[in-house]
């Protein structure tokens, strides 16, 4: 361990927590325009009809849209001088992958939305709260697919790894690094989901209160 | 600037001793007496010939003492300008030329769209602008032989990386620019490609190291290599895809302009003016000296040299074989331009090399998918049963396996999966595949096999009666929702697999478009085909949600 803490570059950790903050960044705002077009579609399908038909739809085929593609096609089949309203179109490459996890967020955050309601309207305030949760839930996964922009050259976390691993001579320091590379990702990660249980229980908690009150 | 303007002069001294050179000039058959025939008889043909409308190029350009060369203006260390400026490797060619003609030289700018259509409309008498001799342009101008350079792609990269030849890239990811000749040979040898528009952003990106590998033309890579920091950090690992580069003239009404040229370069390279003006413009010099040696040689300098195939080099072959239905495909293309204004373009459907990557490349993605399925319901069982077990050691392993896969971004699990694998294994497309469902299934059958844990958890607190066999199907019936979850993010996740080489379709058509065009359909296609595969996976999941929740509550009943 200490072989490979000496062989790597003395920069390595700025970069690579910089490159953390990428990740966030992709996260935040495909979380960000998730929420805007999966709240639509959640009332979509609340009131149902024509509407609700149109929303379940759309939700259908972006669950089914794999995220790589969808980064590709963005990157691929817009035009470089494209624009829309005079404003250019060409896509930055974290804009790119924070695009391409929309159809997830957005189909997540829709069937999200779509319980909070239902709950809500059973009378269940608590159960709709747990909206949040899930939202938490949604931007953790949303961090750890943002690494796809590795594939396109995006200097997020994993991309640092991966330079760095590429100057590193033998595989088992290799897998070292990548073993802390899963550390550094992991850490908040799996502290995230301590939080997220947390909420959950206090929910429950309070549920129940409710419950015993009103009984 | 006054060492520039001093050698300039000495190069056009020594054109000039070129051309009225008595040692070449004794043999008949040379090409210098060749050549002095040749422009002896145009001359003697003016002023009558130049009002005849049908005059060769020649003696147009004899007439108005002008000839109009078509350069680059922005290709650092072969055709720049600087206000009224110009300087570079073809500058100096074109000026040597002018001189063996006795005429002024005009220089008109020209780019790589540019420079054909400008010599078709008479616009210009000559192109020397960085053009690649291959079998296609053979049929659009007429190339002067011998060919005035050579060029070949690079593999530039960081002078740490460990990279000597053509066998230590496949897996590793090069950059390239869409469109480029030799993407389609490093395509083959199982290189992954980064594709960018411009060639210019290129040394950038190796910079801010987006790019760890890139191939590009080694006269691009030249003027950056005159700057001491990016070759003390770069080096040109290796070369390959050789294209010689030919000065060209307009295919009609230039016989005996592109015969004077065809002589001057014979000259040129024999008596080693193209190699000083190579050296003066800093510029490798390798070709030039291999051509100086075969230009000498007897048989090669004479006035039949430039035909003699024993002296000089053949086009490249760049066409690439036609589908059966080719012609069916662009007709249906043409149809949809003129009928509905839908430029469709599909160029897997056109070469033969294209159509043979598709088809294996959507037979790849359908197995890949296939098998990423099987791999994660077979370890959402196994992780399951050691999650669920009573023996504590084995759920705590298990725990933390699953924790750790939880962890790892499936970019990172992809590459982890693959440096091991290749540890074993030498590198092919079937390791890639194996090593891309091993990692997808360890992901995504990890949190399929903690969600059945769960449920059997879960079944034991409500004291279920089921043990065993009984208790652990029971279990998959309640995870079902959770196993159909991660086995249609399985399915999704299969394209990611191109990341460490796997031939799925989406790492097939990049490859493809890299030396074709047709990017926005292509990538719409295959953004269609994936999400109707991954539609087809959910139905076929949906059907096995309703056995496995079945199977649940008719044990349920039965108890």
């Amino acid at each position: 361990m200490s072989d490979l803490l000496e062989q790597l570059s003395s920069d390595f950790l700025p970069r690579f927590l910089l490159g953390m903050v990428v990740n966030f960044e992709i996260a935040l705002l495909a979380l960000a325009i998730g929420l805007a077009l999966g709240l639509l579609l959640a009332l979509g399908r609340w009131h149902g009809r024509v509407a609700g038909g149109i929303a379940a739809s759309a939700v259908a085929l972006m669950r089914a849209a794999p995220t790589f593609v969808v980064m590709f096609f963005l990157l691929n089949a817009i035009p470089r001088d494209a624009s829309l309203f005079g404003m250019p179109l060409a896509l930055s490459g974290v804009a790119a992958v924070a695009l391409s996890l929309v159809p997830y967020s957005a189909a997540y955050i829709s069937d999200a939305g779509l319980d909070a309601l239902r709950h809500w309207r059973a009378g269940s305030p608590l159960g709709a709260l747990l909206f949040l949760p899930n939202i938490t839930r949604a931007f953790f996964v949303l961090v750890m697919s943002s690494s796809a922009g590795a594939a396109i050259g995006v200097t997020e976390g994993i991309t640092v790894i991966l330079r760095e691993a590429d100057r590193l001579p033998s595989l088992d320091e290799r897998l070292l690094l990548f073993a802390m590379g899963i550390a550094l990702f992991g850490i908040p990660l799996q502290l995230g989901f301590v939080l997220i249980g947390m909420v959950q229980r206090l929910l429950g908690r309070r549920a129940a209160v409710t419950d015993e009150a009103s009984a | 600037m006054h060492c520039r303007s001093v050698v300039l002069k000495v190069l056009a001294l020594l054109t000039l001793l070129i051309g009225v050179s008595p040692l070449h000039a004794q043999r008949a058959d040379s090409p210098d007496a060749a050549l002095a025939r040749l422009l002896q008889e145009a001359r003697a043909s003016l002023p009558a010939a130049c009002s005849q409308a049908n005059a060769d190029r020649l003696i147009k350009i004899l007439c108005v003492k002008r000839i109009r060369i078509g350069v680059r203006e922005y290709y650092p260390l072969f055709g720049t300008r600087t206000g009224d400026k110009r300087e570079g490797y073809e500058i100096d060619v074109g000026q040597a030329i002018g001189r063996m003609l006795g005429v002024e030289v005009e220089f008109i700018r020209v780019n790589a769209a540019t420079r054909i259509p400008l010599l078709a409309e008479d616009r210009i008498d000559l192109v020397i602008a960085t053009m690649g001799h291959n079998t296609q342009r053979d049929s659009q101008v007429r190339f002067i032989r011998p060919h005035y350079y050579r060029s070949e792609t690079v593999v530039v990269g960081s002078r740490a990386l460990p990279i000597a030849n053509m066998t230590d890239l496949p897996g590793r990811t090069v950059c390239v620019t869409v469109g480029n000749g030799s993407n389609a040979e490093l395509v083959a040898q199982g290189v992954r490609l980064m594709l960018f528009d411009e060639a210019g952003v290129l040394p950038d990106r190796l910079k801010d190291q987006t790019c760890t590998l890139t191939a590009q033309d080694d006269s691009f890579f030249a003027y950056y290599f005159t700057d001491p920091d990016f070759a003390a950090a770069y080096f040109p690992k290796f070369g390959f895809a050789q294209v010689p580069w030919g000065m060209a003239v307009a295919r009609q009404g230039s016989e005996e302009l592109a015969r004077a040229l065809d002589l001057i370069s014979q000259i040129f390279h024999r008596d080693g003016l193209f190699m000083d003006i190579a050296k003066f413009n800093r510029i490798g010099t390798a070709f030039l000296e291999q051509q100086q040696r075969v230009w000498r040689r007897p048989e090669c300098n004479t006035d039949a040299g430039s035909a003699n195939p024993a002296c000089i080099l053949p086009p490249l072959d760049a066409a690439l074989k036609p589908t059966p239905f080719a012609s069916v495909v662009s007709a249906a293309e043409s149809w949809l331009d003129a009928n509905f204004d839908i430029e469709l373009s599909l160029p897997m459907l056109k070469t033969a090399p294209a159509w043979s990557m598709f088809k294996d490349g959507v037979l790849n993605s359908l197995i890949l998918i296939a098998g990423a399925l099987m791999a994660t319901l077979a370890l959402a069982l196994l992780f399951g049963a050691a999650m669920g077990a009573r023996f504590a050691p084995l759920r705590w392993l298990a725990r933390l396996v699953t924790v750790t896969l939880q962890s790892s971004p499936i970019v990172l699990t992809l590459v982890i999966a693959a440096a091991i694998v290749h540890a074993f294994f030498d590198y092919s497309d079937v390791v890639a595949m194996a090593a891309s469902i091993a990692a997808l299934g360890l992901a995504n059958g990890s949190n399929a096999g903690q969600a059945v844990s769960e449920a059997i958890w879960s079944l034991r607190a409500e004291r279920s009666p089921a043990v065993g066999v009984d208790l652990f199907g029971r279990a998959l019936g309640r995870s079902s929702t959770q196993i159909v979850a991660f086995l249609i993010n399985a399915a999704k996740g299969t394209p990611i697999a191109s990341f460490i080489g796997a031939p799925e379709l989406l790492s097939t058509l990049t490859d493809i478009t890299s030396f074709s065009s047709g990017r926005a359909t292509t990538y719409t296609l295959l953004l269609i085909f994936y999400t109707v595969v991954v539609m087809v996976v959910v139905w076929l999941c949906g059907k096995l949600r309703l056995y496995l929740e079945g199977r649940q509550a008719r044990a349920e009943v039965a108890t």
